[in-house]
């Protein structure tokens, strides 16, 4: 039998069968290979808690794209009722606007990333590991050298910062907006040309270099990419506590 | 047959294939963080996990009626300026665009404290549920700052004396229960600026100014 011949007595489904084979030993040995770091603590309490912390998650993440594609919906209702009344459009109009102030629009234009990373080296005996972590307080700083900078959206992970948002430690990661961020963290943030270089040259941004980067090995990267998107954030503006001081605004000017 | 067999060979592989791909997937997008947390961490981060849930769920269901009687008045051909209205005062009230009133707590800070410490205590009132906060008469917004060394501190290019007020709006036993408590905020800031005094009182009214800050980029454009 010639080459040729035997080649073509393979039947397409020998084929399939082989390279679904040939990937299906991939995916097991790749699966077994992620599982592993997860054997030294089986026997442990934390499973059960990891587990629900990652279903919460999950479950955060439906929640996260329900509501942004409601809000979507709600403002593709609201402008259909454009034309119907004068009142209506410039109504419509200022609310558009609001959700642009409030950070409940995405926003794209030119800005920098700041990335922020955990240090690589070796904790000297006596030193605080922690030290050598990046903290809620040092992800706060450097927010707070972009909005000083001019900066006028923010986000971190994809997490726009907001009114009301909060960054706090949790083990050697962050919660913000009650949302669990791992390192590395990417600060986006969207302002004038000279962004990066307003934080650069701020004597408090060289301070934090001073005191963190350099004294302890967290690492920082940035990039001046052409466009940045600060997603819109994703959360409740809810007021339990809170009421306007003035009636609901009028439709007039 | 012998294809029949070969077919169900294949629907088989490729079942287990399909399967695979999905824990494999799922596996990966474990975030790398979690496993290193302590038992105490993950807990807390449950209880956040659950709370912002929970949050994110009224919130659905309130726009999901919104949505329901926005569509009900164009399908009735009504004007949905009622609706409008009242979207517009939450998105802003909950911005800092208008002035808000509720119960609430006034921090007193009188010495000589750092941007840094003011910022954590703005920080601790956020995560402690505070939904509208003002330093002196400054409404805290995105890009509102409170810098300086102590004793120099500014916000909004405006000096801050070092005696000054936070005012919140929030649940009074809440709030000053995050503040007070025995190694929160208050305890904290206490052993960085051991000169500084800060009193906590929770108020039943107070009243909170409207951002005087333009919050409309003028860099960004919105992408709808």
């Amino acid at each position: 039998m010639s080459m040729a011949t035997r080649v073509r007595s393979i039947a397409g489904w020998q084929i399939t069968l082989g390279v679904a084979l040939l990937a299906l030993g991939f995916l097991i040995a790749a699966q077994l290979r992620s599982e592993a770091p997860r054997v030294s603590y089986a026997s442990n309490e934390r499973v059960p808690l990891v587990e629900t912390a990652q279903g919460l998650q999950t479950q955060q993440d439906a929640l996260k794209q329900r509501l942004l594609d409601l809000r979507a919906e709600i403002e593709g209702a609201e402008s259909q009722g454009k034309g119907s009344a004068a009142a209506v459009q410039a109504l419509d109009d200022r609310l558009r606007q609001a959700r642009v102030e409030a950070g409940l629009t995405a926003l794209e234009g030119p800005g920098v990333v700041l990335q922020l990373r955990d240090s690589t080296n070796t904790v000297p005996p006596g030193d605080n590991p922690t030290d050598y972590l990046v903290s809620a307080r040092d992800i706060r700083t450097v927010v707070e050298e972009l909005w000083l900078a001019g900066a006028e959206a923010v986000a971190v992970n994809g997490e726009r910062v907001t009114s009301a948002t909060a960054i706090i430690d949790i083990g050697g990661s962050v919660l913000l907006n009650a949302a669990y961020l791992s390192p590395p963290y990417q600060l986006s943030a969207i302002g004038p040309s000279d962004l990066f270089d307003q934080v650069n040259g701020s004597a408090s941004f060289r301070d934090f270099i001073r005191t963190r980067i350099e004294a302890f090995g967290l690492q920082v990267g940035f990039a001046e990419p052409k466009d940045v998107l600060i997603p819109a954030y994703a959360g409740t503006i809810n007021l339990r506590y809170a009421r306007p001081v003035t009636p609901a605004p009028s439709e007039g000017p | 047959m012998r294809k029949r067999n070969s077919q169900l060979t294949i629907a088989a592989v490729t079942l287990l294939l399909g399967l695979l791909v999905v824990v494999q997937l799922r596996s990966q997008s474990i975030g790398t963080g979690l496993e290193a947390l302590s038992a105490q961490d993950l807990t807390v981060l449950v209880a956040n996990l659950n709370t912002r849930n929970d949050q994110l769920r009224a919130e659905i269901a309130t726009t999901e009626r919104e949505l329901a009687d926005l569509q009900g008045a164009h399908s009735r051909g009504e004007s949905s300026v009622d609706q409008l209205r009242l979207d517009l005062a939450r998105v802003r009230a909950w911005t800092g665009l208008d002035a808000v009133t509720g119960t609430g707590i006034r921090v007193s800070v009188d010495g000589m404290i750092a941007g840094a410490g003011v910022q954590d205590l703005l920080n601790e009132l956020h995560n402690a549920g505070a939904e509208a906060l003002v330093v002196a008469d400054v409404r805290v917004v995105p890009g509102t700052v409170v810098a300086g060394p102590a004793g120099g501190l500014s916000v909004e290019n405006t000096a801050l004396p070092n005696g000054f007020e936070v005012t919140a709006i929030g649940n009074p036993a809440t709030l000053t229960g995050s503040l007070t408590r025995a190694g929160g905020i208050v305890a904290q800031l206490a052993a960085t600026y051991p000169e500084v005094q800060i009193t906590v009182v929770p108020v039943d009214v107070v009243e909170i100014p409207a951002t005087s800050r333009d919050l409309l980029p003028a860099h960004g454009t919105p992408k709808l």
